[in-house]
């Protein structure tokens, strides 16, 4: 009687269960800022991939008759100082920074991941060395660390991913490190370790799940903010070159028409606040309802 | 007759109080239907598991629950402290409410780690509801907190005031903790759990503070735990709860000696006892305590219940007076003792 | 000091644990922090030895310390008779496995991220066993659990009682011999930790287990131990089988323990001779700068000057009984 009455508990809860994580997950609680912040970077991430069959002008081509013509005339978005489509450029440009916003991420996420994992497994010597090495990088100023970065290695759309992500290792360390410390206090480590685990088992099955996650979702905010980079990069004419559209080019282009034309710079403007303002919503949201259910474990 | 000259002498009087909850997977039912009676320098004895609702009726109480977690609140709750006439707390607005807690009525939380501001010091924590309640100076309020301490038990008050919390232990920060809540004299103290996170030689000072506390300023008192020894030995009566209702409530020795909710039974069987030998086989009970969302109707103990019948999955049992007593109350179609089969006299 | 074999420890040829003058200490900052120190104590097979004290009083510190999770700082486990503070690595590894743990908090014993499924059957995916499947849904099956509907599913979508539930099964997969409990119930509500005392009872019957068995609460320690051992501030104070260490406690912290149980039932305590104890007063002093000679006598009523130069030796009481205190209190008490 024991048994089957324990067995109806569990199928209860199980129902509860499901239905408790299936409303975790999706909609209750996300609500609708959330799924139109997802829906712009969506869009966003859409227009990156398929910017070449995307039924819009030439970018590169410049219309004399056109310049500086403001939105909704002979160009939806307006055209630019060269009388270029602004429209097309945007829709060009976003491949940079979303390329840019990926790789620097990526770099970041898996190289100060990795080292922040192992500092907080390990801890003793190698973390306190890994610890001295990142705040000497953080002690930097981060815009002359770029700027050195890009003179060292050029101004390729690869070598800006690299130098900015390069920028990104402290942080990521850090953030993995505080995760993995936490982690590595639960018992379910020490379970695995008196199984007979080896390190590199629980390092991938214990601590990794359970650290990239909460990793993830912050490289949701850190592409924002790389985005943002990109374009103080763009600003000093360090970032990707012409003729090749970017955000920043654009927007750093369009201060020039500022008292004539506020559109050259204030669309590509608006454009990269709502992508920044996406993410770190769409990031945060994330986080928390990771947290939410840490709490509730 | 005793009920009578009870209400008349009661502090508090909790009648049909109802809370229900807004939480992630729905309407949790917290507290249904829940009264008693509490007497100047009584402590009534609340003993449940965890999730049973004694923390949210607590709260309710004192109307510390936060509104926008209320879905629901349903009931009276009449608090009478002489000469104040007596008035219904769940009525009164909240700025009302807050000039009652401290002088009036206080709480004492579970946790000693978090219930004290850690960046403040103890003088700063003690001496503040002295000098808002009572209006008493600075040299005043510090000189009666050092007293508040010295009561509590705490060796070397005048140095600890100036301390922070951390560098006490928990039974000190616990006394810290009782020493706040009684800073105005209240006359009702309600202690939600006031031992549960202390190692058992600091739970007996902590529980003999208590009691004395309480019988030197003729508090009413009500002691939440889940520990039945707990309130064995120190509770007047006993209210024991299940799914947020009170299933058995009746004085300390009568619930002892003669249980009737089948529930009540099955908690005393199930604890080890420190006088059975070795390897006593323990009644479990078996499955576990109900989800509170959303609760079906019928008994809510009824799935774990050894004497359930058909009636118990229908019909709520009502809350009845066992024939004989007038203080003896419980909720059972089946109550333990009576013959099996056979019903309570009076539902 | 360290050779010598104290007299509590027990000539048998079943003795499947033996722990020797077992130290840990913990540097914190400049200091160092002694959370045991000097513990021996021996588990024969098929037995249940209990481990009581205070919080902090280095309980967990001397279960993990058998497992060498961290390794002691000094002293001894024998373990089938070999040094596992001799072996390192792959020796290690592989001698663990006959040891196995579970812990106080059930929930945060377990993966989140993980299925219950693998989490049980871990042990043997590590080492390669065959017919691992079969031997997970036997374990699930022994600790209640429905392999079929539970397996897939994660930790969290069970109880607390059912997640204690799942990590006994784990701890059971690889047959181990020996079982360290660290409060395994603490956390539980008394409903469920009746059933899981229960349980821990049926395993241990089942796959012929010796435990250790950790925990603040006596009643539930005296409920499922044959002999105890109580822990002040990093050390034993006494130990001996349960009948006679709970109806003749020698030791004054013993006595101070169990007199502050409230009992839930309150006429049988009417009788309950140690009530007139006095109450322990003063705080647990810091584990950094224990008292010279022995460690209780900063709180003890009956201390002596005696107490404060020479530390207590165990000493034999009564039969399977030892104390480590200059004055035992040794008048025959009412049977509790
Ligand atoms: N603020 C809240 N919002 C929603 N639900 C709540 C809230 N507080 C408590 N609950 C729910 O109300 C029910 C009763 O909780 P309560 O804290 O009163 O239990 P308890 O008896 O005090 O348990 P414990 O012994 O663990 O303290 C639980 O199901 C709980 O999840
Ligand atoms: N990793 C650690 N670092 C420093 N001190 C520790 C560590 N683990 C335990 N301690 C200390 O050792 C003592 C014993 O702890 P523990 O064995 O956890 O006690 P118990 O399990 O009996 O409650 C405590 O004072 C505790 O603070
Ligand atoms: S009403 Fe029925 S189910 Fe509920 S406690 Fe009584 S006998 Fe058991
Ligand atoms: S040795 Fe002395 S101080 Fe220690 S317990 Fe015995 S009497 Fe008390
Ligand atoms: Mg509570
Ligand atoms: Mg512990």
């Amino acid at each position: 009687m024991l048994n089957k009455l324990a067995d109806n508990g569990v199928v209860r809860s199980r129902a509860q269960g499901f239905s408790a994580a299936a409303r975790q997950v999706f909609g209750r609680g996300f609500g609708p800022g959330f799924w139109i912040a997802a829906g712009w970077l969506l869009l966003v991430a859409l227009c990156a991939a398929f910017a070449d069959w995307l039924p819009v002008r030439d970018p590169l081509d410049p219309v004399i008759a056109n310049r500086l013509n403001g939105p909704l005339t002979t160009n939806i978005l307006g055209a630019d100082g060269l009388g270029r489509d602004i429209l097309a450029r945007l829709v060009h440009g976003s491949r940079v920074s979303v390329v840019i916003a990926l790789t620097a991420v990526s770099i970041g996420m898996v190289v100060g991941g990795t080292l922040g994992i192992l500092a907080g497994y390990f801890r003793g010597h190698f973390e306190r060395g890994l610890m001295a090495v990142l705040d000497v990088i953080l002690a930097f100023p981060w815009l002359v660390l770029l700027l050195a970065l890009v003179a060292f290695i050029g101004q390729s759309l690869m070598a800006i991913s690299v130098a900015i992500g390069f920028l990104w290792i402290p942080a990521y360390a850090r953030v993995a490190r505080a995760n993995t410390l936490s982690v590595v206090q639960r018992e379910y480590v020490l379970a695995a370790r008196a199984m007979g685990a080896s390190t590199l088992r629980i390092l991938l099955r214990e601590v990794l799940p359970n650290v990239i996650l909460p990793v993830l979702a912050y490289g949701l905010v850190a592409m924002g903010l790389v985005i943002i980079v990109e374009s103080a990069l763009a600003f000093l004419g360090l970032s990707v070159e012409a003729p090749q559209p970017t955000w920043g080019g654009m927007i750093s282009e369009g201060k020039r028409h500022l008292a004539t034309a506020v559109h050259v710079a204030l669309v590509p403007s608006v454009t990269m606040f709502l992508t920044v303002l996406s993410l770190n919503y769409v990031g945060d949201r994330l986080r928390s309802r990771f947290d939410v259910r840490e709490s509730n474990l | 007759m005793t009920d009578d000259r009870l209400n008349s002498q009661s502090v508090l009087r909790v009648e049909d109080l109802t809370i229900r909850l807004n939480s992630g997977a729905g309407t949790v039912h917290a507290v249904e239907a829940v009264s008693f009676a509490l007497a100047r320098g009584q402590t009534l004895g609340v003993v449940g598991e965890s999730g049973s609702g004694k923390s949210v009726m607590a709260r309710s109480l004192m109307g510390l629950l936060p509104r926008r977690a209320m879905a629901y609140k349903a009931g009276k709750v009449v608090f009478q402290a002489d000469p104040a006439p007596a008035q219904d707390l769940m009525q009164m607005p909240e700025k009302q409410l807050r000039h009652l807690r401290g002088p009036a009525m206080a709480m004492i939380f579970q946790d000693p780690m978090t219930a004290l501001n850690p960046v403040l010091r103890l003088s700063v924590q003690l001496t503040e509801s002295l000098r808002q309640h009572l209006g008493m100076d600075r040299q005043q309020a510090r000189r009666r907190a050092i007293d508040l301490l010295a009561a509590v038990g705490i060796p070397d008050a005048g140095r600890r005031i100036d301390q922070f919390p951390h560098q006490l232990s928990g039974g000190m920060r616990q006394r810290v903790v009782i020493a706040i809540a009684l800073a105005c004299n209240p006359s009702l103290l309600i202690a939600d759990e006031p031992t549960t996170a202390l190692d058992v030689t600091v739970q007996k000072q902590i529980l003999d503070l208590l009691a004395r506390l309480q019988r030197e300023h003729q508090m009413a008192m009500i002691l939440i735990t889940h520990d039945l020894g707990v309130v064995a030995s120190r509770a007047d009566h006993i209210a024991v709860m299940y799914a947020g209702r009170i299933v058995e409530h009746a004085p300390a020795k009568t619930l002892f000696s003669a249980m009737k909710h089948p529930y009540t039974e099955a908690l005393f069987n199930s604890i080890p006892r420190i006088n059975d030998p070795s390897h006593t086989r323990l009644q479990a009970i078996p499955g576990r305590p109900p989800q509170l969302v959303e609760p079906a109707s019928g008994c809510a103990f009824a799935p774990r219940c050894q004497y359930a019948q058909a009636r118990c999955l229908e019909q709520t049992p009502p809350i009845v007076t066992v024939p004989g007593t007038n203080d003896h109350k419980h909720a059972c179609f089946f109550p333990v003792s009576a013959a099996p089969g056979q019903e309570s006299v009076d539902d | 000091m360290t050779d010598q074999i104290p007299c509590h420890l027990r000539e048998r040829d079943d003795i499947v644990l033996r722990i020797l003058q077992l130290s840990v200490n913990f540097p914190v900052g400049k200091q160092t922090v002694q959370a045991v120190t000097n513990v021996s104590f021996d588990v024969a097979r098929g037995e249940t030895l209990g481990l009581v004290g205070e919080s902090g009083c280095g309980k967990s510190t001397v279960g993990r310390a058998i497992m060498q999770l961290p390794a002691p700082s000094a002293g001894h486990v024998f373990f089938n008779g070999q040094d596992m503070t001799d072996l390192a690595g792959e020796a290690l590894r592989q001698t663990r496995t006959g040891l196995q743990m579970i812990f106080q908090d059930p929930i945060s014993s377990l993966n989140p991220r993980r299925r219950v499924r693998d989490i049980v059957a871990e042990g043997l995916t590590i080492w390669g066993r065959e017919n691992a499947d079969t031997r997970v849904e036997e374990v699930m099956a022994a600790v209640g659990l429905d392999a079929a509907s539970a397996g897939d599913r994660r930790p969290h979508q069970f109880s607390g009682g059912q997640c204690q539930r799942i990590c006994i099964a784990r701890s059971l997969a690889l047959d181990p011999d020996v079982l360290i409990c660290d409060e395994p119930v603490s956390a539980l509500d008394v409903s469920v930790q009746a059933q899981i005392l229960n349980l821990l009872e049926d395993m241990k019957a089942r796959y012929h287990l010796t435990m250790v068995f950790i925990a603040h609460n006596l009643a539930v320690v005296k409920n499922i131990s044959d002999r105890v051992a109580v822990m002040y501030l990093g050390k034993l104070c006494e130990i001996g089988n349960t009948g006679s260490l709970y109806a003749r406690p020698a030791h004054p912290y013993t006595r101070a323990l169990l007199a502050s149980i409230p009992d839930a039932d309150p006429l049988a305590r009417e009788q309950a001779s140690i009530d007139g104890e006095p109450l322990l007063q003063g705080e647990l002093p810091s584990p950094a700068d224990p008292p010279s000679g022995c460690r209780f006598r900063t709180r003890c009523p009956y201390a002596q000057a005696r107490c404060a130069e020479e530390i207590p030796q165990m000493q034999l009481v009564a039969d399977d009984h030892y104390v480590a205190c200059h004055f035992p209190i040794l008048e025959p008490q009412a049977v509790r």
